[in-house]
């Protein structure tokens, strides 16, 4: 095949070719957005991974957002701005950091005023640098890797932004393990037992290790009377677990923490039935793969009596049993959980917030935003939804959720807990 | 060092390593006879594991029983892409099929994000909580059960190879593809049937094997990369190759889990890949040819 | 026709001041992929020599500009060549175990595949280089630190890099230098019988490769702000550098950039129009059937199929 140094007298074509591809392009993208539509619609683009490896949370994301959205709009919508609907302008990430880039960008041309999104870390730190430059506000519903908020906060401290137009109602990952080695400790006390030593295992990828760090770290700061023997990843997804877990075994544990994924959680608990692991319960600090409907469906009694520090939505309010019920007719049988409850609380910040500052400018949003104090939210929150100088949520806080009757219910704490925490766990 | 645990790595790698080896059989032959890089070996496995799991889900039928459908569903599926696409370019540039199998690829795993899902399914069989102890170490019996049918599968296609005239027209056109053509043979149909029982070989491996691993649509890219070291390692066209490589892969695997940590015992296999490319790029049972 | 060049790099040049941002985001995108795109083609495309393992170039790069500047506060206008460096470091190793010992086709995939997955996994255990959490670098918006507030500087550093990577390969392609890597391409071993130190050009043209790929890292890190292990080292963004040089004809000059400008408006048109409903992955069968229909109805490549199309005799 012999190309190459024949440039010259065909270029006209790759010209041609590449004007039309240009012109193309712009006309597709469209030029400059136009006007945006008078009074009766705000815009709100929402970012979630719903292909790719994570496309599971991604979907459960969009489909609380798009719920919430209809709830808003069918109670009257933004009545401070004249009844104002709620319209989202939907973008998927592809679980791809330049691809929500460009997805973010694509969709403020579209029109979006405020952003929310995109459940992954890694992805969300790709639109951040977005919403600082258009000066659009961003809203986290669902990420915990702690920089992606605490940058931003820094470089406004600094005087190189601002202002931060990125704000997280989300628990971030040092929260996430100060609650989970508090809720050990508290469980422990409460069921009168005295474990001493705890196996971490944990999937290798950007939530486990986050998870298993901000764990770690947290146990170190309160020196419980509980330790952490050993730590065990892999790398995610595995196809094998058995060495990992006869490397657990082999650490004579009490008590097993897995911070896994769904696939992960598949092939450890049987596994870890399998190995014979005498040990007295399986407390996670927080992940997924340990509750939802589908892993219940496929671990079934592997999974009774498993525990996991998640945030998790309070069921204790009637409307979130309402909200559910739509939501599993909605989606085919899944459970309202972390995912969709914190897209639809996320939906019904923005709308308390556009509420209070009655217009869509940017700053103005940002400024309201600021000052929120919400109470109408479904997840189990340790007080009113507030955004401190980082821009996250102090209140927003993981519930200790145990699978009973093959059902996830909250156990800890008390003063939310639907049922009686078991430990340790029956021997079978 | 804790002798149980380096006892209980070795047994349980050993045994895994049926695992792989089905996975990387299909692969070989594939390779082997038509010198195509499939590179979406791992999404048509995990379209076997899919298959699988409806056979066992909607109609009661086990895995182990069911291989047979997923097989030659896979067949079917593997003689259409030779004859409507492969062949079309067998003249073009290497980096096209490269191209080629990649969009094949891509399709095939979004096309299971739109059928089945997101979620990782896994087939349950009576068998997936068996074990037998003997002392402090125990052997999964799925895994015994996988790593017989990994042996009677690999026996069988190497009978077919040797035995059978197709197989035999499938060697000859391996070693020497012009010279197969003057003495004969319709080269066209033996590509087409070679890629056709590979890609049956894979919706097998991906039937059998599905009730150990646990599968998504975004699984099959793994699946592939395993695969080719196993087949680089044990030799490409091998089919004992893909066997002991098979093995080789997974106590190596094990070992490093066992030795260093889990999370970095992928680098054992590709470190072992390097190895092998360096100073036996033919593999382990591969001919020299390079 | 070198009017018509400047006559479209003129319209490019132009096209920030009347283009939303939106759109000024993809052209980044088709600029900065052709540019590694081109790199690779130095090494894949015209020596022949498929890498399938880039992406650790990109990765290196990325990842050694920002820990500089993170750490060591320099800035990544400098930290992006010691990038590059580090990343021809790379290049010059994984190129000299493969050539050394005669590795082609295939193997030699699989050998960079296999360094760019060790890379991975490195990255993902080591937590001084971020581990699995990966390094988020904080937006500032300040130029020295190789940030701007502004999309549109963005669009001239890609497009510059997009040029001068393009000004590169038509060097080559003009010296003696080109000749080599095409011959070594069509047929190695008569190059050696002739006497051409193949090993030493092809080890020129990974260098050269993996150090531009580098650089391209940096751009990378400084314009998506956060560095993930699996993103920038894995299989996926290797891919995503090959199929542009390929669909558009590889070891050609124009083939990236042609190829850029086919497939990442392709990709956008078909997230846009196809990833609204309840199908979530259709936007992505479709881009996989329009490879498939590359390869099967271009199979030599866009630009060679132009080329062709242009000399057909008229009517």
């Amino acid at each position: 095949m012999t190309q190459g140094g024949r440039a010259r007298g065909t270029d006209r074509r790759t010209f041609l070719k590449t004007a039309g591809a240009v012109a193309g392009t712009a006309v597709a993208a469209g030029f400059p957005a136009a006007l945006r539509a008078q009074a009766p619609t705000v815009k709100i683009g929402t970012l979630h991974c719903v292909t790719g490896p994570l496309a599971e949370p991604g979907q459960a994301c969009r489909l609380g957002a798009q719920m919430a959205a209809d709830a808003v709009n069918a109670a009257g919508g933004i009545k401070s701005m004249g009844g104002a609907k709620i319209e989202l302008i939907l973008g998927d990430t592809q679980t791809k950091a330049d691809v929500a880039r460009a997805e973010a960008e694509r969709l403020i041309n579209a029109g979006a005023q405020i952003l929310m999104g995109t459940f992954n870390s890694g992805d969300t730190a790709a639109v951040v640098p977005v919403a600082q430059q258009r000066r659009v506000p961003f809203l986290v519903d669902i990420s915990a890797a702690d920089p992606i908020t605490a940058n931003v906060a820094k470089s406004v401290r600094d005087g190189q932004q601002k202002v931060q137009y990125v704000y997280r109602n989300f628990p971030t990952g040092t929260l996430f393990g100060q609650r989970a080695v508090q809720y050990f400790t508290e469980i422990f006390k409460e069921a009168g037992v005295s474990p001493k030593r705890v196996v971490v295992m944990h999937a290798n990828d950007l939530f486990g290790q986050n998870q298993a760090r901000g764990f770690q770290a947290a146990h170190k700061a309160a020196n419980p009377s509980w330790e952490i023997v050993e730590v065990i990843s892999w790398p995610e997804p595995p196809s094998d677990l058995s060495t990992e877990v006869s490397r657990a075994k082999a650490a004579k544990p009490d008590v097993i923490a897995p911070i896994t994924r769904p696939a992960s959680a598949q092939l450890l608990l049987p596994e870890i039935v399998k190995q014979r692991l005498d040990i007295m319960g399986i407390v996670g600090p927080g992940s997924p793969g340990l509750y939802e409907a589908g892993q219940i469906a496929a671990l079934k009694e592997n999974l009774e009596y498993v525990m996991a520090s998640n945030p998790w939505p309070n069921f204790k309010n009637p409307r979130t049993r309402q909200v559910s019920e739509e939501y599993a007719k909605r989606s085919g049988g899944k459970t309202f959980d972390t995912n969709s409850g914190y897209s639809y609380d996320g939906i019904f910040v923005l709308a308390d917030t556009l509420e209070r500052a009655k217009s869509t400018d940017p700053d103005t949003v940002v400024d309201a935003l600021k000052k929120t104090r919400f109470t109408g939210g479904l997840m189990v929150y340790g007080g009113p939804v507030i955004f401190n100088e980082m821009g996250d949520n102090p209140n927003a806080i993981p519930a200790m959720i145990q699978i009973l009757g093959q059902k996830p219910v909250v156990v800890w704490p008390k003063d939310v807990a639907a049922e009686k925490v078991v430990f340790p766990r029956p021997k079978r | 060092m804790d002798l149980t645990l380096v006892g209980q790595g070795l047994l349980s790698g050993f045994l895994f390593g049926g695992v792989y080896s089905l996975m990387a059989v299909g692969l070989t032959l594939i390779f082997g006879v038509m010198r195509v890089v499939n590179f979406a070996h791992g999404d048509m496995m995990v379209w076997g594991m899919y298959l699988a799991w409806l056979l066992s889900t909607r109609a009661g039928i086990d895995p182990y029983v069911g291989f047979i459908v997923c097989a030659a569903a896979l067949f079917l599926f593997g003689l259409m892409i030779q004859r409507g696409l492969v062949e079309r370019i067998v003249d073009a540039p290497h980096e096209m099929q490269i191209l080629l199998m990649l969009g094949v690829a891509l399709v095939l795993e979004n096309a299971a994000l739109v059928a089945f899902g997101p979620d990782p399914a896994r087939v349950r069989s009576p068998l997936s909580q068996a074990t037998v102890w003997m002392g402090p170490i125990f052997v999964d019996v799925a895994r015994l059960v996988t790593f017989g049918l990994a042996m009677a599968l690999t026996a069988a296609l190497w009978l077919f190879l040797a035995r059978t005239d197709l197989g035999r027209s499938m060697r000859a056109a391996a070693d020497n593809p012009y010279g197969a053509r003057v003495i004969g043979t319709d080269v066209r149909k033996v590509y087409a049937a070679a890629f056709g029982v590979g890609a049956a070989c894979v919706g097998a491996a991906g039937a059998l094997v599905s009730p150990i691993l646990p599968f998504q649509p975004t699984s099959g890219l793994g699946l592939s990369v395993t695969s080719f070291n196993i087949v680089i390692i044990g030799g490409m066209g091998s089919l004992p190759g893909a066997f002991a490589g098979g093995i080789l892969v997974s106590v190596a695997e094990s070992m490093g889990a066992v030795f260093l940590s889990p999370s970095m015992k992928e680098l054992v296999s590709f470190g072992l890949l390097i190895a092998i490319l360096l100073f036996r790029p033919a593999g382990l049972f591969g001919k020299t040819a390079g | 026709m070198k009017l018509l060049i400047l006559l479209a790099v003129a319209i490019l040049a132009a096209l920030p001041w009347f283009a939303g941002s939106y759109l000024i985001t993809v052209m980044i995108f088709i600029f900065f992929y052709a540019y590694l795109g081109q790199a690779w083609n130095i090494v894949g495309g015209y020596a022949g020599q498929l890498s399938a393992g880039h992406a650790a170039f990109v990765g290196i790069g990325g990842y050694a500009a920002a820990l500089l500047s993170a750490h060591a506060g320099i800035s990544p206008w400098i930290g992006m060549w010691m990038g590059g460096a580090l990343a021809a470091v790379l290049g010059a190793v994984i190129g000299y175990l493969g050539f050394r010992f005669g590795l082609r086709g295939f193997y030699f995939v699989l050998l960079t595949v296999a360094f760019a997955e060790i890379c991975r996994v490195i990255a993902l255990n080591v937590d001084a280089v971020g581990g699995a959490l990966g390094l988020y670098i904080t937006f500032t918006g300040n130029p020295r630190q190789f940030q701007f507030q502004d999309n549109r500087a963005y669009y001239y550093v890609a497009f510059a890099l997009m040029l001068l990577a393009t000004a590169v390969v038509r060097a080559i392609e003009r010296h003696r230098f080109g000749a080599y890597l095409t011959a070594i391409r069509q047929d190695e071993s008569a190059c050696e019988a002739l006497g051409v130190d193949t090993l030493r050009v092809k080890m020129q043209a990974m260098i050269l490769s993996s150090f531009l790929t580098g650089v391209g890292g940096t751009f990378y890190a400084f314009y998506l702000f956060s560095l993930q292990p699996n993103a920038v080292f894995g299989i996926p963004l290797s891919v995503e550098i090959i199929i542009r040089p390929i669909v558009g004809g590889a070891g050609t000059v124009m083939g990236p950039i042609l190829g850029s400008f086919i497939l990442s408006p392709l990709a956008e048109i078909s997230r846009t129009y196809f990833a609204q409903g309840g199908w979530n992955g259709l936007h992505l069968i479709v881009y996989g059937v329009l490879l498939i229909a590359v390869v099967l109805f271009l199979p030599q490549g866009a630009y060679p199929a132009l080329l062709r199309l242009a000399r057909r005799p008229p009517a």
